[in-house]
């Protein structure tokens, strides 16, 4: 894992002092209401229905035990016990007070931790595969690349009042699990005649206007990745859109201009700036990538007796064995998934009580380390299968055993209307809902990989555009009113989803999500084929006639 | 109007030009007469747009001695990289940000290659001189290289290592 | 056709806080109870104001107005967004009460 230097430390000491100085500021009226919001969302801090939230970078999605504990720590002493892990690798907290937030970042600095650049029209935090260091067709670990960005667009003087929100994600694997095509900048690690470099992909995003990012270039030599990046947002900063809040990003300006034209521009940008003053110089490089040498693993045998014996005994932990592993590129180790939906749960929540949990699992099990996912799930990234077990009796003690990663109940959902400003309908209990109706863990199997995604408005944080069964909540009229799409995919088959039809009450959702999954177990051609290639096959009718048909 | 640098609050040697462009000395005009301007033996500073294709300026930027750039409000950042553009296109001269910026911009602003700011008085009457002055020692470390005004983490690391 | 009027009351965030907060004879209070209700838009415009000039002392941020029934005597938000508010909660259990 990274590990701050006296450089990194002195760095988020400093904004930290700065955001302390801000909020004194604030309250001494030095700052209005709309001078201070910009300033404290690129510290994290959001106001919300309830009370502040504050939300905190999980750089790459890598969590150490000490850093999760610190969590737990900060849930219980600054906030009502819990916090919610986000589906862009950050955890939020839903109840601090204004004044208490510095102190909370500095809590977070202690453990090389900050919540710089998580809001903001800035650029975000570097997004990466829960699966780094694991995947065995990995070409290298993103994370490397991933913390230059990091570094890179901290507090990046040029960049910091950009005109929208600016969102990057770096996978290492052609099998993508970051969302790579609905970032505003995604990076993949290719190879080519035996160099490693990068294909970039830009104009990616959600929200009301989604779409699927395009090629900028194909391959980029590694060394000019900070200056092409530069390049990028300089022509997006100077020329994107600053008269529509919703125009503002950067796939508009890709989509208005063209990719062929934007590219040009940013091609002529590279060509003239100075780029070797720009890019990391290659000591740099070497000092991170130190720090992300995959762990030693001994190998062991691939077969456990104890693990099969087990297994015999238990029909829960073989479900969790068959849903929540992943293979591991050394021999004898998987990576775990701890699901944090529950059946009736909030996605995406933990209390401080399963944090320490989760952690001790780790620092005992994982080499201390885990992984948030974009699924809002915590992934125990390098776990002897021997050990299984083990972890999968902790995880049970503390009710996040359910064996149902890639399923059903497996729901991305928003906060909702429950707690956020913007939201115009609930997530977290249509969410719930839906889950209570397929608690059944083998009628879940039997319906096999299917993603439900909801987002409460259409800013589209639960990703819903991308759910293989997407799920978008509205105000009709003081009503909620749930708009329903299907096809969506958020991996390197990236597909937007297809609506319906006229949407339905909150009441009717989890019925609704029974029609379209009925509907497709009785067309599917064997229980192999999963939803989305069913709905791929068949297309919309089936499951408009069904869901339409007795209106 | 206040007009400071990192020394503090400073005169402002460039009011703007009347209808009569004075016969000499300097001269301080909208973009819009520049043309004009030119034809004049004058020092000259040209006020422009955030929105301005910097390629209409760059021919002339030998001949101007002042650049102040608009920032119509404080979120809109085109102005950060207007100014790096113009540093890198080789401008020497004096770089000004005009508007209702805030102090938490001010290293910033001087980081993208800025002198001045060129503030509203309804800014300053919240945000007294010390603000900006203080910002100074709040930040003065950063990541990026190839930026005005400080050196990069980045540098510093491979010197320290080099001293071993 | 100008819309019918209804009873509002004036909500805004307390800055320090950051709870939902409803402006009452007495200042802000948490309780929607002890809102102030306006019965006309001339009531209404005044309200809001005086939240505002709240605003500029630094108590609170962002007041609006708010329509409201007074069937059951207390005032209750007409909008499931600022029922959600009042109650000052989720409408689920959360955090270790799930």
């Amino acid at each position: 894992m990274y590990r701050y230097d006296e450089f990194d430390h002195k760095f988020v000491a400093e904004r930290s002092a700065e955001f302390r100085d801000q909020v004194r500021r604030r309250l001494a009226g030095h700052l209005t209401e709309a001078e201070f919001k910009p300033l404290r969302l690129m510290n994290g801090l959001y106001l919300q229905l309830h009370a502040y939230m504050l939300r905190i970078a999980i750089p790459y999605g890598t969590l150490s035990s000490r850093q999760m504990r610190q969590l737990a720590m900060i849930a219980e002493k600054w906030d009502r016990g819990y916090g919610h892990f986000t589906t862009r690798q950050n955890i939020q907290f839903n109840w601090p007070k204004l004044k208490d937030v510095p102190d909370i970042i500095d809590a977070l600095a202690e453990v090389e931790m900050h919540a710089i650049q998580t809001s903001g029209n800035c650029i975000r935090n570097t997004t990466s595969d829960p699966y780094s260091a694991v995947a065995a067709e990995e070409i290298e670990d993103p994370r490397l690349t991933a913390e230059l960005i990091r570094q890179w667009s901290s507090l990046h003087p040029e960049f910091t009042f950009l005109g929208r929100k600016f969102k990057i994600a770096v996978t290492g694997s052609a099998e993508d699990r970051t969302a790579l095509k609905l970032h505003d900048i995604g990076i993949q690690i290719v190879e080519r005649s035996g160099e490693v470099g990068y294909r970039v992909l830009v104009g990616g995003g959600m929200g009301r206007t989604p779409m699927i990012a395009k090629e900028l270039r194909g391959f980029l030599p590694r060394e000019d990745l900070l200056p092409y990046l530069e390049a990028a947002l300089r022509v997006y900063n100077l020329h994107g859109r600053r008269d529509n809040k919703y125009k503002a990003r950067i796939k508009i300006l890709v989509h208005e201009l063209g990719i062929d034209t934007y590219r040009d521009q940013v091609e002529a940008e590279f060509a003239t700036m100075d780029r070797a003053a720009v890019s990391a110089p290659s000591e740099e490089v070497e000092r991170i990538r130190a720090y992300f040498m995959p762990p030693v693993l001994a190998e062991r045998p691939s077969v456990s007796p104890f693990i099969d014996q087990m297994k015999s005994a238990s029909p829960d932990f073989a479900r969790w064995l068959d849903r929540n592993t992943f293979a591991h590129k050394v021999q004898g180790y998987v990576a775990a998934t701890v699901s944090l939906k529950p059946i009736g749960g909030a996605p995406g929540d933990a209390t401080a009580e399963q944090m320490r949990a989760i952690a001790d699992i780790a620092e005992s099990f994982s080499r201390d380390e885990m992984r948030v996912t974009h699924e809002q799930n915590i992934v125990l990234p390098h776990v002897a299968i021997e050990d299984l077990y083990k972890v999968y009796s902790g995880l049970a003690a503390i009710g996040l055993d359910a064996p149902n990663k890639g399923l059903v109940t497996d729901i991305i959902a928003c906060p909702g209307l429950d707690y956020c400003a913007l939201a115009t309908a609930r997530s977290i209990p249509v969410a719930q809902r839906i889950a209570e109706r397929f608690a059944d863990t083998s009628r879940q199997a039997e319906i096999g990989p299917l993603q439900i995604k909801i987002s409460g408005c259409i800013n589209a944080c639960g990703h819903h555009h991308v759910g293989h069964i997407g799920i978008l909540g509205l105000d009709k009229a003081g009503v909620e009113s749930y708009q329903i799409t299907l096809g969506g995919d958020a991996t390197e088959s990236a597909a937007l989803g297809a609506r319906t039809g006229p949407g339905f009450g909150y009441d009717e959702v989890p019925q609704v999500i029974e029609t379209v999954i009925d509907t497709y177990l009785s067309l599917r051609e064997h229980p192999r084929e999963t939803f989305l290639q069913a709905f791929r096959r068949v297309g919309m009718e089936p499951f408009k006639d069904a869901l339409y048909a007795s209106a | 109007m206040l007009l400071l640098d990192r020394t503090g609050e400073i005169d402002d040697l460039w009011p703007m030009a009347g209808d009569e462009l004075p016969s000499s000395g300097r001269a301080f005009v909208p973009f819009s007469r520049l043309g004009e301007a030119m034809t004049c033996e004058l020092e000259l500073g040209v006020e422009i747009p955030n929105t301005l294709d910097l390629s209409e300026l760059q021919p002339h930027l030998g001949r101007l001695a002042m650049i102040s750039v608009d920032f119509p409000g404080f979120a809109d950042g085109r102005g950060f990289s207007i100014g790096r553009k113009l540093r890198a296109l080789g401008f020497l001269g004096r770089l000004r940000a005009a508007g209702p910026v805030i102090s938490d911009q001010f290293t910033y602003l001087l980081q993208c290659g800025y002198d001045e700011v060129a503030l509203p008085d309804h800014i300053v009457e919240r945000q007294p001189i010390n603000d900006w002055l203080a910002q100074l020692s709040l930040v003065t470390t950063g990541y990026q290289r190839g930026i005005a005004g400080r050196g990069s983490i980045l540098d510093q690391r491979r010197d320290c290592s080099g001293q071993q | 056709m100008a819309k019918q009027f209804k009873p509002s009351i004036v909500t805004a965030n307390d800055l320090v806080e950051g709870t939902a907060v409803f402006l009452g004879s007495e200042g802000w209070s948490g309780d929607i109870s002890n809102a102030m209700i306006a019965l006309t838009p001339e009531q209404a415009e005044e309200f809001e104001a005086l939240g505002q000039r709240h605003v500029k002392n630094n108590e609170v941020v962002e007041p609006y107005l708010i329509s409201v029934s007074l069937d059951s005597g207390a005032p209750v938000p007409l909008l499931r967004r600022e029922q959600i508010r009042a109650a000052g909660a989720p409408t689920f259990a959360y955090g270790q009460a799930a």
